[in-house]
């Protein structure tokens, strides 16, 4: 962990203000500081409000900083964006009805103009690696929650990102199914080793997955500690008992300011 | 079977089986013409033209959708006018049609056409609304082209809201086109209706037709209903297969 490794994403006094109904400035997020490496496993966690996911949003280019900076690889998130280097995994699984799960999959790939044999090598390839190689054929609404967003992961990976952005992509799911694929996610990032920025409001999940996690807190939305997670890797489900765990679950939520949330 | 004109109230609000009857009867109401013969092959007419104008309505409103969609200026000026032509009474609509065209079966198909267009341009245009802002995210994302967004997703969500147009549209363009024959007397389910209406003809021939013409409306919709399956193999496979689980 300690040779000279890359920095993948940097920010320099990233800041966003958005307008709210009333045409009042609202400071979303301020004055963050932050250098990812490559193939990094960065949490970003906080309450609602926090800025975590307008932060996420700021390196996919879906949001303008109205401050500071941010790189990706030296370049803005546009060019990144237009070179197509980002995976993008929602809260919700946002299939399209009309596609089989193949077929969703296939989606990034056609934009990106692969052959017909191209994109569904790529796409049995992904289905494989998130277990879905079964389900193949079905249509997304014949699926269960936990196997949509298996689909809406593949989908990302298919593309083979730098970067794969997660937006608080297990909380709308039951307890087992999340620890199901929190260890699948985490062989995936092994098996792939991508840089993943993971948003999520829980402590647990965040300490359990990432290297180092981002603690943010509102009003106004900044960062106010980053705790590196010295959790030996691979991870398992039943490191969650340990004692060292739980001190830096600890230690992650007394690094909220104004003391735990 | 098939009474004469004169009115009673047994024949003026006839008994169903009288009126069944009616269909099967081989009495002549109308120079060789059974009563079912005349009614059937006056439908023939009316739609054939009903028919023609409600794929014009359906194209011209899906196109028109379309363009709302791409430019919210365009919704801005079209739509109040859109409104303002679905508000007229087809009664008052027809006759203007008719002196425009002077072609009543050239008027069938545009009155159809207009009544079809509205529903189906109303609906597909809140479909291309309801499509999630995280859907356009996900495109954004992955830098798809504006024509990739409309072919790949726009298009195909809209889809059944277009269908739920249609549906609506089906039975609409039928009824007008059965009104647009009242306004001329060469034949079409309409035409007849008026007359059998005026004691010209049996008053069985009326309700046959009443009762064609319901029927002919169920139909057209439920057929529209089987087209939309027919091309969205994702909605049948909704019902039959069970749920998988993780």
């Amino acid at each position: 962990m300690d040779e000279k490794r890359a920095v993948e994403i940097r920010t320099r006094n990233l800041g966003v203000t958005f307008k709210d109904n009333q045409g009042r400035d609202v400071l979303a997020l301020t004055n963050v500081n932050l250098e990812i490496y490559k193939g990094e496993f960065i949490a970003l966690l906080g309450p609602s409000g926090c800025g975590k996911t307008t932060l996420l949003r700021c390196v996919a280019d879906l949001q303008q900083p109205t401050e500071g900076d941010l790189h990706i690889q030296g370049m803005t998130p546009k060019e990144v964006r237009l070179q197509k280097k980002f995976g993008f995994v929602f809260q919700q699984p946002v299939l399209f009805d009309w596609r089989t799960v193949k077929k969703n999959v296939e989606l990034p790939l056609e934009i990106m103009g692969y052959t017909k044999k191209e994109r569904s090598e790529l796409a049995d390839e992904m289905l494989e690696m998130v277990g879905l190689k079964d389900f193949a054929k079905h249509y997304p609404k014949q699926l269960s929650g936990g196997m949509q967003q298996r689909a809406n992961i593949a989908r990302a990976l298919g593309l083979k990102p730098d970067i794969l952005l997660m937006d608080e992509p297990f909380s709308a799911l039951d307890e087992f199914t999340k620890e199901k694929l929190h260890e699948d996610l985490l062989r995936i990032w092994r098996e792939t080793n991508k840089t993943i920025l993971f948003v999520t409001h829980s402590i647990q999940e965040s300490v359990f997955l990432s290297d180092r996690v981002c603690v943010l807190s509102p009003h106004p939305g900044r960062l106010s500690a980053v705790v590196d997670i010295d959790l030996p890797r691979p991870r398992s489900l039943d490191m969650r008992d340990e004692p060292h765990f739980n001190e830096l679950v600890a230690k992650v939520r007394n690094s909220f300011e104004g003391g735990s949330v | 079977m098939v009474a004469g004109s004169k009115r009673t109230p047994e024949n003026v609000l006839p008994h169903l089986h009288q009126i069944i009857q009616a269909v099967f009867s081989g009495k002549k109401v109308s120079g060789d013409m059974t009563a079912i013969g005349l009614v059937l092959s006056s439908a023939g007419l009316t739609l054939f033209r009903a028919l023609l104008g409600f794929v014009v309505g359906a194209v011209s409103g899906f196109i028109l959708a379309l363009l709302m969609k791409l430019s919210g200026f365009v919704e801005k000026l079209l739509f109040p006018y859109l409104m303002l032509i679905q508000l007229i009474p087809v009664l008052g609509l027809a006759p203007i049609i008719l002196s425009v065209t002077g072609d009543i079966n050239v008027s069938r198909v545009v009155i159809a056409g207009i009544l079809s267009f509205y529903p189906v341009a109303t609906n597909t245009l809140s479909g291309f609304k309801a499509v999630e802002k995280d859907k356009y995210d996900l495109m954004f994302v992955y830098a798809s082209k504006p024509r990739e967004l409309y072919t790949k997703v726009l298009i195909p969500s809209s889809l059944p809201y277009f269908f739920t147009g249609l549906k609506i549209a089906a039975p609409m363009a039928v009824t007008a086109s059965i009104l647009v024959d009242t306004l001329q007397g060469d034949g079409g389910l309409g035409c007849i209706l008026s007359q059998s209406l005026k004691h010209a003809m049996s008053i069985y021939v009326f309700w046959i037709i009443v009762f064609v013409s319901a029927l002919i409306g169920i139909l057209s919709s439920k057929v529209i209903g089987w087209i939309e399956i027919g091309v969205s193999p994702w909605k049948r496979t909704g019902k039959r297969s069970r749920k998988v689980r993780t």
